[in-house]
This record gives C-alpha cells, sequence and structure tokens, in this order.
C-alpha cells in the first residue's frame, strides 16, 4: 500500500463550489451534536433552563461539572483503555499466527481446518449472548474484565484471519525461501517478514478492532455487575438511567468518554483515515 | 496460494501446528461452543441455571404452530409484530443509505486532492465519538418534548403547524397545537422517532465504502462520458451508480442484516420493554428480554434460532437476486 494517500479526482474546477457547501452542511448538522454537548456541559440546570443552547458569559461557566464528570468516567476509561489494549493485542497476535499457518505452506489438515473455520462463521451468534452468559458463570469469567478481552479476543479472529490470510499469501515466496535458509523460524519469520510487509493491513485491522472494543457496551453491560469495573459504555448507560439528571453534570461525563479517542485520532489521522477509506474494502 | 508440502517437510515442521492451536481453543471455547450449547437448549425449558427439562420442539411450537385440537394458531404474538416492526426500519434504513451515496459522489466529484483528504478525515470525526454519547445526546438534547431541538426546529420551518394539520385532516390524534410533540414517550411515534434518528443519516462507514468503490472507477470513463456531453445527472446514472452497485450491495446486505439483527438502539432509547406500548419492539430485543429479564434461556435461545434463520433467507435474497452484472 502507498504511503501518500492519492485520490483520483474527476469533477471539473467549474462547480465545485456547491459540492463544498452541500458538504460542510451535512457535516455541520452531523457535528452539531456535539458543539450543543459541550455547550451544555458548561451550565447546571437553571442555566439550562434559562437559555439551553447558547454558551453563557465566560464567568458563568460551571467548570464544576467537568471535574464531577472527569471524576465520574476516568475509572471506566482506565477500565476500557485496559480491555481494549489487551484485545487488541490478543487478536492481532492470535490472528497473525494463524493466519501465518494457513498461508505459508499447505500443510496436511490445513484445508480442513481452514473449511471448519469458515463452516462455522454462519454458526448463530445472536443466540450467543445466552448461552454465552452460562459459559462465562461456569468459568467464573462473569463480572471480569477478563472475560470480556477473550470474548473480544475470540470474537473479531474470523474476519481478521480471512483478511491477513490473503495478504500474507501475497508476500514474495523467496523472503520466506531465504529466511529459512540462514536458520530463522518460522517466530523469526514472523518478526522479521511478515509484520514489517504487512503492516498496514495490520494497522488497518487494530484500528477497526480498536474501535470495536472501544465502543462496545452489550457485553460489558450484560457480563459486568461491579460498579469499579464498569466499561465506558456501561458507565454511560448507568449515568443515563439515573433519574433526576444534572444535565452539566452528565454531558461534561458525555465529553470526557470521548476526549481520550479524540486525541488518539489527533495524532494518529493518516492511520485512521487509510485504514478505514482503503484497506479493507476494496 | 500456499504451497502443499510434502508429507517429510510437514512432520518436520509439526511445530507450526501450534500458529494455529490458539485461535480455534479460543474460536472452540468462546463461539462453537456457545452456539452449539444455543441449538441444544432451545430445545430444553431452561432459566440460565443447572436444571434444564427437555421439552422437544414445545419452544419452536410456542412461536408459531397450528394446533389441530382445537384447529388454533399458537403464536408468540409480540415476536411476530416485532417483525413487522423490523420490516418498516429495514425500509426506511435502505431509504437512509441515500444521503450516504449522494455525500460519497459529492466527495468523489470534488476535484482538489486536498480536499478529498480532509473530507474523509471529517467522515471519521464521527466515528470516533463514542456511539452511545451520540445516542444519549440525541436522546436527551434532540428528541426531548420540551426542550427539544427537534421540536424547536420543527416549530421554526413551521413543520409542526403541518403536523398540527394533517392531524386535524386525518384524525390521528398525535399533535395538538400547543403541545409538544412527545416523541419517545407516545406510543404512536416511536416508530418514526427511530426513524428520524441520526439525521442527516451520513453513515461514516458507508460512504468510505462508497468512496472505495468510485476510486477505483478510472478517468477514461469520465473523460468519454465528458465527450459525448453527458451532464451530472447523467453521470451518475450512467457511470457511477452502476459501478459501485458491488458497494451498494454490501452496505444492502449490512443493512438489513444489522436491522434485524440489532437491538441497541431500541434497548438504549426504549429499554428492555421496547419502550410504551412495546412499540419499538424487535425481533433482537425481545430475545434478550425473553432471556434475561423473564428468565426463559431456552425459548431465548429457540426465538435466536428463529432470527438466524431470517437473516440466512435474507442473505440468499441478498445474493440470488440483488445481482450484480459487470
Amino acid at each position: 500500500m502507498k504511503d501518500e494517500l492519492t485520490f483520483t479526482t474527476v469533477g471539473s474546477k467549474k462547480y465545485d463550489m456547491p459540492k463544498h457547501i452541500i458538504i460542510w452542511m451535512a457535516f455541520l448538522i452531523e457535528i452539531i451534536p456535539l458543539y450543543f454537548m459541550a455547550v451544555v456541559s458548561l451550565k447546571n440546570n437553571a442555566l439550562f433552563n434559562n437559555n439551553p443552547w447558547m454558551l453563557d458569559s465566560i464567568s458563568q461557566w460551571q467548570w464544576g461539572n467537568w471535574v464531577f464528570g472527569a471524576k465520574l468516567m476516568l475509572p471506566y476509561l482506565a477500565n476500557t483503555i485496559f480491555v481494549t489494549i489487551c484485545s487488541v493485542i490478543g487478536q492481532l497476535v492470535v490472528a497473525i499466527m494463524a493466519s501465518y499457518f494457513f498461508a505459508r505452506y499447505k500443510m496436511p489438515l490445513s484445508s480442513l481446518l481452514w473449511s471448519i473455520f469458515m463452516f462455522f462463521m454462519i454458526l448463530p451468534t445472536i443466540a450467543n449472548i445466552v448461552p454465552v452468559f452460562a459459559l462465562l458463570k461456569s468459568l467464573n469469567l462473569l463480572n471480569s474484565l477478563w472475560g470480556l478481552i477473550v470474548m473480544s479476543i475470540a470474537g473479531h479472529q474470523i474476519f481478521n484471519i480471512f483478511v491477513l490470510r490473503h495478504f500474507i499469501e501475497d508476500l514474495p515466496r523467496d523472503l520466506f525461501e531465504a529466511a529459512e535458509m540462514d536458520g530463522a523460524s518460522h517466530f523469526r519469520q514472523l518478526k522479521e517478514i511478515v509484520i514489517p510487509m504487512c503492516a498496514p493491513i495490520i494497522g488497518t485491522l487494530a484500528v477497526l478492532s480498536f474501535l470495536a472494543s472501544w465502543n462496545d457496551y452489550m457485553m460489558p453491560l450484560v457480563f459486568l455487575r461491579d460498579q469499579e469495573l464498569f466499561t465506558m459504555g456501561v458507565g454511560l448507560i448507568y449515568l443515563n438511567s439515573q433519574y433526576v439528571k444534572e444535565w452539566g453534570h452528565v454531558m461534561a461525563a458525555y465529553l470526557i468518554a470521548s476526549i481520550p479517542l479524540i486525541i488518539i485520532f489527533l495524532f494518529s489521522m493518516k492511520l485512521f483515515v487509510r485504514g478505514l477509506s482503503a484497506g479493507s474494502f476494496r | 496460494m500456499a504451497h502443499t508440502v510434502s508429507i517429510r517437510k510437514a512432520i518436520h515442521e509439526w511445530r507450526l501446528y501450534f500458529f494455529v492451536l490458539p485461535v480455534f481453543i479460543l474460536l472452540g471455547t468462546f463461539h462453537y461452543y456457545p452456539s452449539l450449547s444455543g441449538i441444544y437448549h432451545s430445545f430444553f425449558d431452561w432459566s440460565g441455571g443447572d436444571v434444564e427439562e427437555y421439552i422437544g420442539l414445545r419452544n419452536f411450537q410456542r412461536i408459531l404452530s397450528y394446533n389441530f385440537k382445537n384447529h388454533t394458531w399458537v403464536y408468540d404474538l409480540n415476536f411476530w409484530i416485532s417483525f413487522k416492526t423490523v420490516l418498516i426500519l429495514t425500509v426506511f434504513n435502505i431509504v437512509k443509505m441515500l444521503p450516504s451515496i449522494a455525500i460519497a459522489v459529492l466527495i468523489h466529484r470534488v476535484s482538489s486532492q486536498r480536499w478529498q483528504y480532509w473530507y474523509r478525515v471529517m467522515l471519521v470525526v464521527p466515528m470516533v465519538v463514542p456511539g452511545l454519547v451520540t445516542l444519549f445526546v440525541w436522546q436527551n438534547l434532540y428528541l426531548d418534548p420540551n426542550w427539544g431541538i427537534v421540536n424547536k426546529v420543527f416549530n421554526v420551518l413551521g413543520i409542526k403547524s403541518m403536523l398540527v394539520g394533517l392531524d386535524r385532516f386525518f384524525g390521528w390524534n398525535i399533535f395538538q397545537p400547543g403541545m409538544p410533540i412527545a416523541w419517545l414517550s407516545q406510543p404512536e411515534l416511536i416508530i418514526p422517532s427511530l426513524i428520524l434518528w441520526g439525521f442527516p443519516w451520513i453513515g461514516s462507514v458507508g460512504v468510505l465504502i462508497f468512496l472505495a468503490g468510485l476510486q477505483s472507477i478510472g478517468t477514461d470513463v469520465y473523460e468519454a462520458a465528458e465527450l459525448d456531453g453527458a451532464n451530472g445527472w447523467q453521470k451518475f446514472m450512467n457511470i457511477e451508480f452502476p459501478l459501485i452497485m458491488t458497494q451498494i450491495r454490501l452496505s444492502l446486505i449490512l443493512v438489513t442484516i444489522g436491522t434485524l439483527r440489532d437491538f441497541g438502539l431500541q434497548f438504549l432509547l426504549l429499554g428492555e420493554n421496547g419502550g410504551p406500548g412495546g412499540k419499538g419492539m424487535v425481533p433482537g430485543l425481545w430475545m434478550f428480554n425473553q432471556g434475561f429479564v423473564a428468565g426463559r434461556f431456552g425459548y431465548a435461545c429457540a426465538l435466536g434460532l428463529v432470527i438466524l434463520a431470517f437473516i440466512l433467507v435474507l442473505t440468499y435474497i441478498n445474493n440470488k437476486f440483488v445481482r450484480v452484472d459487470k
């Protein structure tokens, strides 16, 4: 994959302006909830009832809301970061090893294993949540972050291996053979050839699984009981379910929950955009 | 393709099997086993614990069967109503793909490379904000009857008075003058709220998929069209639309299956009972409800299998009839 992002352009300069205007309007409407969130996060309920949608004068800004939000969300965010990082690393390690197995040689049994792998892809994942609950209960993984991590590692394998296998197969075989001549073990070959050469697609898969784990709320909601184990998603649902709401507090908590990913995004914009726009969709 | 190895080489490389072992252990334990256990338990009266009683097909009979003794149909009314709801939602979700296609085409036609990049960046921004946050902002700030933005905008644009007029004409008894529209609390308005949700309906992933498809169209096609004097609309109908049919089909499959399977939106906006009057009940939510609220796990497994059957049929139809002719 190219390092620079280039796009074919087909439009003529002449009619560009209307396009820009329509695109910008759509984006603004799409983004405006975030503006409201930020505005309300600086109000208390009295100010909110008075004037819900405009910023007040700076002296009236309620920074206390942000303190409240940070106190509430930071432990949840720490749990989420832990779960997400462990799952992404686990997923990629397991997936790279397995796709190396399938792509490197056609070993005896490997097509049988592949068929099993693909066949079970159509198994009913929707009905899964109930039996998975029972399974985790019997494994004592219910109400633990490790249960979430293991579920998430198992959950994304099929897609990851499916994509990675083809990328590893496309690598020139001479490379592997040369490495083998030098007596490199399979782990060495993984480390020295597969990972560097497949770095872009591995990055893409990492971004996708990062987003998936980060945004997941269904599994944590069903599997976690203790409040100190809550991930961000459950924390938000819990906050939203409270009956009397101080809107400033709620919105500040939402805002703080969104910040980590926005920061990561600012520093790795290219990776995100490339990962989400090229890679896996073709 | 990976090349076949001789048996001797394979025996020499036996350690390679350890590379594939973790994935099979993980999938076996956390994917295959629960799936098979779900199929198994759909024939049981099971409340999630150790006690289970084999009841044959009775779970499925409760979903839909014909009783020959008294010549009546036995069916799970809530479940089948939920399919009607999900059908409406699916139709609208397909319609809601149109803005994504339009935006993708517009971005594709922007002539400056730099803007094309920045628009992609802007597309990713809504994805970086947790979906739950967007959802709760909508629920609390947009759809609230008293201070909600939607009601404000409807008042200002005169849509509210139009709706009141239509209401008077058709006798719906939903929209009253002087009364705020109670989006998520009036049973009749649950489905409209779910449809309205997410305006302007630009799905970032969808747009990026379409853009990837548009990117693979060669510039020569456009040049030829230009020579023939095709206008923007003709270019769309004759070049872009047919050539991104693969991507449209892919999103069509993702959207239909996603709508049928997912219940997170309904669960979060309306609660485990599908909101007032259960109007927002969808099949997945009913399964969740029967399992985790009513404690009928065996029955929930059976419901899951029925939903799966529908998904498989849908996938088949999608593959069969939504053909791409290249």
